[in-house]
């Protein structure tokens, strides 16, 4: 009983009373945070979530003193007991990677490219322990080796880009580990990383957590993430908390409208059957049901058959597509997964003529690609609307909305010819409002809209010609899950209107899910399977499939539970 | 495993590079050969062709005939270009019509004093505008930063021979510290040894360079502050002032290192005017003499000279950006 009254009155690792955070800006006053409250005892684990612009990033950052010189705060925040608002620079400096640590979001620019590894660690040690640079050598090797880099002896030597993503995340998160801190602030510390991966990591953090007994504050926007480390949500939106309870409680009986919403917006994956996953793996058997014959050519607007793609790097041959099948009807929605490198936007282009083409055939609209003359190859691209991730970077900043709709208008001619201005006008207000935009959006400019609009635009002119085929290259990850979600039901909807066929690429498997009837998932430049979406993420035939599905971080805690232990069950079974 | 990876990836490197140094190489030569084609064409066009020039008005028609038979003046263009491109194959540039030495000595005579002023120009430059570009970054658009911009573009828009009549004035005329000609002799010694001499040259055609330097020192300085690894070494508890010299200094050089061996061939072109105006014994008074009396196989030597500069520059250049960016150096993926 005793021991109780002890942890009670323990020091909360991070306290945030009534926080206030303004940015002075010269269109006046943003009110980044407006009153936040929340703490974090030692050993916890509290995630932070919220959409863009919420606040959690600035809360996280004002608990490090690390926010820009144009802020101003207000209220109490507390790292194991010491102010942290009111600190003087040398009073903080101290504190930083000693008290409290920070692992970033992304690993690609968060280490200095010019410095080798083990140094970067060792910095962290030399600033708060008295001890010899030999001494902080071992020490940062010996770190590297417990955040799971292989042979650290030799990685310690090696520079950030000679590193993996994966193994770069876990030097940053070995530096935040270098003097034990009460406290580790971890802003999106997953999302820049594949789905294999972030299960790497996350189940890396939550050792972590357990060994050290350090608190952790998770900030993130991925409710899979939450549902997988954390112990408490914090729900966050325009810099005020909505709903605060433990992470089964939040996320699977949320009170607030605004969570209940965020949730619904998360596009889930249907529990694949792990049991009989599990079996098969072991017994290295394929289902029955996968033998049925699933893609059929019914009336394929893209039939590619033993695609092969090859970059020329340094001299040498990189082959970035191999052997690849991918058949698309008309009115069908084909899902192409994989994580990074593994080909997928590659194959993607192919039908532009966009790469180079090294193997097989392409018959597009029931002609041969390959073999199109210039001419040729400029008509079928009109007959193909392409969409990208970065709506913004698509888009042309100093051409109107209505200006970017109407290019492919110009470039390829309505009948036959260069349209008059009334035409143009007249298709492009069509066209805004087929993706639900007032057609005065026509006159601004890119800058002027949010993510979300952009990518309406991005739709919009995708559609200008009327295409017969959609390529949709990740059209969704730069955006916030209510948006996705908005922007995803407009897909399907025109989609259902146009009866256009769509190759959607994604590295998410719940989207593909929501919006395809068939996936195909590759890996290393390969096909690793393709079927009916359903049976695909059900009824896994492939082992880096079943691998994959395990990954990807489940929205429900309890489910969430159950998935990691099948990555284990999977895992173990491929060792063995 | 690990250890045969990172050992490919680094003889990758070097084989990248290897095969980039190569290819540079080849496209050197092919520079030289084009810079030599048209700068022999250009003097074939000045009026009156070298003849008037090296015999003068008086000079009759048989003369001048005559001295165009002897140097091959009256071969075709093309066999006229080979007989040079052959000469200098053999090291042998000519001999200078109007001082009657061999080109080539005269060359080696010259080319070490304007190496002296240029070193000494881009050095002292270097010096300045590092720290200048650095202070101006941290204290961006403040007074400070305000004030030596506006200085930098009054500095970097001045042409340089009447900075030097601006510097004359001041520190000649007005002040009388400095004495307004550069040193003379014909070894570098001799030049070395009257360092008050060399003072108004070197600061002559090395203010520019400040000016340059630290525009791109303070931008490369100020795009390093928003890096994410400034923020992750802050995370560590490593002091702003720690911060700057460890991590921020030596990624912020990489541009303006690279950027020395393009100035190389700036610094020539600037000799040019500050050796006339200081009358310095260099490259560039070599080359302003020759082109007054059109002395035909010294600008072709100098040209020739300043050419191979800068493609050796632009080498340096790309060789330094190798050592500085250990990303250049391999596991290009």
């Amino acid at each position: 009983m005793s021991t109780t009254i002890v942890e009670t009155r323990q020091v909360p690792a991070l306290k945030v009373e009534n926080l206030v955070v303004d940015f002075k800006t010269k269109n006046g006053t943003v009110n980044a945070v407006r009153g936040v409250s929340f703490s974090v005892a030692p050993g916890e684990v509290l995630a932070v979530v919220g959409e863009s612009g919420s606040g959690k990033t600035i809360t996280s950052l004002t608990s490090m003193a690390l926010l820009p010189s144009t802020a101003r705060t207000s209220g109490v925040v507390e790292v194991d007991g010491h102010d942290v608002l009111n600190a003087s620079a040398s009073a903080m400096d101290a504190k930083r990677g000693n008290v409290v640590s920070m692992v970033f979001q992304e690993p690609m620019t968060a280490l200095n490219p010019s410095m080798k590894v083990d140094k970067q660690v060792a910095e962290a040690i030399l600033n708060h322990r008295g001890v010899s640079k030999a001494e902080a050598h071992a020490r940062a090797v010996a770190l590297l080796e417990k955040v799971g880099i292989p042979d650290p002896e030799v990685k310690a030597r090696n520079y950030p880009h000679q590193l993996s993503g994966g193994q770069r995340q876990r030097v940053v998160i070995a530096i935040a580990l270098a003097c034990e801190p009460r406290l580790i602030i971890a802003d999106e510390p997953t999302t820049a990383l594949d789905v294999t991966v972030q299960a790497e990591i996350l189940e890396l953090l939550r050792n972590l957590v357990q060994e050290t007994n350090t608190a952790l504050l998770l900030i993130t926007h991925n409710m899979g993430v939450v549902a997988d480390l954390s112990d408490r949500v914090v729900v966050m939106n325009a810099g005020k908390i909505v709903e605060t309870g433990t992470t089964v409680q939040v996320l699977t009986a949320p009170e607030q409208p605004y969570t209940r919403a965020l949730l619904a917006a998360v596009p889930t994956l249907p529990e694949a059957q792990w049991d009989t996953v599990i079996a098969a793996e072991r017994t290295k058997a394929s289902f029955p049901e996968a033998e049925v014959k699933e893609i059929v050519a019914v009336d394929p607007v893209l039939d590619m058959r033993g695609i092969c793609v090859d970059y020329a790097s340094g001299g040498r041959k990189l082959r970035a597509v191999n052997d690849a099948d991918l058949l698309i009807n008309r009115g069908e929605i084909v899902g192409l997964v994989g994580e990074s490198g593994s080909g997928k936007s590659t194959l993607g282009r192919a039908p532009l003529g966009l790469v180079p083409v090294t193997g097989g055939s392409i018959t597009l609209f029931g002609g041969n690609a390959l073999k199109a003359s210039k001419r040729q190859i400029r008509t079928l691209r009109s007959r193909i609307g392409i969409i990208f991730q970065d709506p913004g970077g698509s888009l042309d900043p100093r051409m109107t909305v209505g200006d970017s709709i109407a290019e492919p208008l110009v470039m390829h001619g309505v009948d036959g010819r260069r349209p008059v201005r009334s035409v143009r006008e007249a298709r492009v207000a069509e066209l805004l409002e087929a993706v639900r935009l007032p057609a005065a959006n026509a006159q601004r400019y890119p800058h002027e809209l949010s993510g979300g609009q952009r990518q309406r635009i991005g739709l919009a002119r995708a559609l200008a010609l009327a295409p017969e085929l959609l390529i949709a290259d990740e059209p969704t990850s730069a955006l916030d899950v209510s948006v996705q979600d908005e922007v995803l039901t407009l897909l399907l909807e025109l989609q259902k209107e146009h009866g256009f066929g769509c190759l959607f690429i994604s590295h998410d498997l719940a989207v593909v899910h929501s919006v395809s009837q068939r996936v195909t998932v590759m890996q290393h430049g390969n096909v690793i399977e393709s079927g009916a979406t359903s049976r695909v993420l059900q009824h896994p035939e492939a082992s880096y499939t079943r691998h994959l599905l395990a990954s990807v971080p489940s929205p429900n805690p309890i489910m969430q539970k159950r998935r990691r232990e099948a990555r284990f069950a999977l895992l173990s079974s491929k060792d063995s | 495993m690990t250890t045969t990876t990172t050992a490919t990836r680094d003889s990758s490197g070097i084989r990248l590079f290897s095969w980039f140094l190569a290819k540079r190489l080849v496209q050197a030569a092919v520079v030289i050969a084009i810079v030599s084609v048209i700068v022999f064409l250009l003097l074939q066009a000045l009026p009156g062709g070298p003849a008037r020039g090296i015999l003068g008005q008086q000079a009759t028609d048989a003369q001048i005939a005559a001295f165009n038979h002897e140097q091959g003046f009256d071969l075709p263009l093309i066999q006229q270009y080979f007989n040079y491109v052959g000469q200098w194959l053999q090291g042998n540039l000519g001999r200078s019509f109007v001082m009657n030495t061999d080109v080539s000595s005269l060359i080696i005579q010259r080319l070490p004093k304007t190496l002296i002023l240029a070193l000494a120009a881009v050095g002292g430059a270097l010096l300045v505008s590092i720290p200048l570009g650095m202070a101006q970054a941290l204290r961006r658009n403040k007074v400070f930063d305000y004030v030596m911009t506006g200085l930098n573009f009054i500095v970097y828009s001045t042409p340089s021979f009447f900075l030097g009549l601006l510097l004359i004035m001041f520190f000649t005329q007005l002040l009388g510290w400095l004495p307004a000609s550069a040193p003379q002799g014909d070894t570098v010694a001799q030049i070395l040894s009257q360092p008050r001499e060399m003072i108004l040259p070197v600061l002559t055609s090395g203010l520019a360079g400040v000016a340059t330097f630290s525009r791109y020192m303070r931008s490369s300085t100020i795009d390093n502050l928003h890096e994410d690894y400034v923020r992750t070494a802050r995370a560590k508890g490593t002091p702003m002032n720690k911060v700057i010299s460890r991590h921020v200094l030596r990624n912020s050089l990489t541009p303006v290192v690279t950027m020395l061996g393009y100035y190389l061939p700036v610094m020539f072109g600037g000799a040019l005017v500050v050796e006339q105006l200081f009358n310095y014994p260099g490259m560039g008074l070599l080359f302003w003499n020759a082109a007054q009396t059109t002395d035909f196989p010294v600008l072709l030597g100098c040209v020739l000279v300043i050419s191979v500069a800068t493609v050796i520059g632009s080498l340096l250049a790309d060789i330094t950006q190798f050592i500085l960016d250990p990303r250049a150096r391999g596991g290009v993926k």
